[in-house]
């Protein structure tokens, strides 16, 4: 999904929301707007979403299948909603890792995490989704929510996701999509580049950081090419799930 | 999606409900990992429960492997939440339960067994001092209002049976009962000494 243009010094270009930036620079970019937005990261998410994204996380643990004894690797876990989760589904004997590119995010879901008493099982580790620093068929399920947008090369980081499963293990991508009505494409359209930025602007002070928000869920790949983009990397049994009119969707495969 | 939100809210009031109770958590412990499925046949919906010692957690729909497996249809599954003896519930002929029976069993006793602090609870808010005066306040209430239901309903039982005579009153329809039983008992005696009689004038053939 990466922009295949060159800038004039020959370095390819990757989008940065609608804007084409060097693609040594999309990952510092994208830090500079987690550092921004961490501190008030999960308040934003309930007032944007209206509560919604938590029913969308309620769905991704449903769909993982996790049990007692299993090997989660939590990637872009940001302040830990799916952690918390896995760690009781997986009890003592399993383990949780929350990866996290950006460490203001990953200081916020650990601190979070341990102030809830969750610590027994579960591991911090920053790390780049392209390059995860794990082993080879190493944890039962892999999951990234809302993260993967942010990825510069989205199709690196599936395969790396792929190297680190067990055979028969799972990847779980929870990432805003496209709505299937066009109705609702319109209303979400002008919530995203009106409402979205304003309450930035009003509760973070940052309102340039939820236009990239908006843009680079614009900039996403759709339902089918996601998919399309699993089954290339070695995904079997790829599907996905439709929530909310399609504004996210669940992306599953499984591997071989 | 919105089963999703609905279990969402049940599975946050039902864990504060079970913090209420100090035992019941560490029980609840004992079942970490396993997953009870519980399909209401009519109208046809599943639920699937997975205990640990942070409470409850309620799903629309589970993708691993389930340890138990409870069929019943609505009726009987309302009178499982709120019945007080869900062991009864458990056992009647239109629940069908599959897998390890235990793991439900054990978490039907944890709900049956539940006692719940309100007083303590109502201290975090109020302190000791207000949670005293406002639980002992209540309790006068509770049991001033069980003593006026309970003395209505003898006196209302005594004015119908005795003064009004609309209804019978227990000992006197236990008397008739116990009159009835001996008539019944004295017609199957005739009735066997009938027969024995046409037995033994029967010609023999």
């Amino acid at each position: 999904m990466n922009d295949p243009r060159k800038n004039s010094d020959s370095e390819p270009t990757t989008h940065f929301g609608f804007k084409d930036v060097p693609e040594s620079q999309k990952a510092e970019k994208v830090a500079e707007v987690f550092h921004s937005v961490a501190a008030k990261y999960d308040v934003m998410n309930d007032l944007l979403s209206g509560g919604m994204h938590r029913l969308w996380k309620r769905f991704t643990i449903e769909l993982s299948g996790v049990r007692v004894g299993n090997k989660v690797l939590d990637i872009a876990g940001g302040t830990g909603d799916l952690t918390r989760q896995f760690s009781r589904l997986v009890g003592p004997t399993g383990e949780v890792v929350l990866a996290d590119i950006n460490d203001s995010m990953l200081k916020v879901g650990r601190d979070r995490l341990l102030d809830r008493g969750v610590a027994n099982n579960v591991q911090f580790v920053q790390a780049d989704a392209e390059k995860l620093p794990f082993p080879d068929n190493h944890f039962d399920c892999v999951t990234i929510a809302f993260g993967l947008r942010n990825v510069t090369h989205k199709e690196d980081a599936i395969r790396s996701m792929l190297r680190v499963l067990k055979p028969g293990g799972r990847l779980l991508i929870l990432e805003f999509s496209k709505p299937s009505s066009a109705l609702l494409s319109k209303i979400y359209d002008r919530y995203s580049f009106t409402v979205m930025p304003l309450m930035g602007k009003l509760i973070t002070n940052d309102s340039e950081s939820y236009r990239y928000l908006a843009e680079s869920i614009r900039m996403h790949p759709d339902q089918d090419t996601l998919k399309a983009m699993m089954v290339d990397a070695g995904f079997e049994r790829t599907t996905y799930h439709n929530m909310t009119g399609g504004i996210v969707a669940l992306h599953r495969g499984i591997k071989p | 999606m919105l089963l999703s939100g609905l279990l969402a809210g049940v599975e946050t009031g039902l864990n504060q409900v079970l913090k209420l109770d100090s035992t019941a958590l560490p029980r609840l412990e004992h079942l970490a990992g396993k997953v009870i499925a519980v399909d209401c046949q009519s109208p046809a919906t599943s639920l699937f429960i997975m205990p640990d010692g942070e409470g409850l957690m309620l799903a629309a729909r589970w993708e691993g492997e389930v340890d138990c497996r409870l069929r019943a249809p609505a009726s009987s599954l309302i009178r499982l939440a709120t019945s007080r003896d869900k062991t009864a519930v458990l056992h009647s002929p239109d629940v069908e339960l599959e897998g390890d029976s235990a793991v439900l069993l054990d978490l039907a006793a944890v709900l049956q067994d539940l006692e719940l602090d309100w007083e303590y609870e109502l201290s975090r808010w109020l302190g000791p001092v207000g949670s005293q005066l406002l639980g002992s306040h209540l309790r006068s209430r509770v049991n001033w209002t069980t003593q006026t239901l309970d003395t209505l309903r003898l006196n209302l039982a005594d004015y119908l049976s005795e003064e009004s005579r609309t209804l019978v009153g227990q000992r006197e329809a236990n008397a008739r009962f116990a009159e009835l039983d001996d008539l019944k008992l004295a017609l199957d005696r005739l009735d066997a000494r009938i027969e024995r009689l046409a037995q033994r004038n029967k010609p023999n053939e």
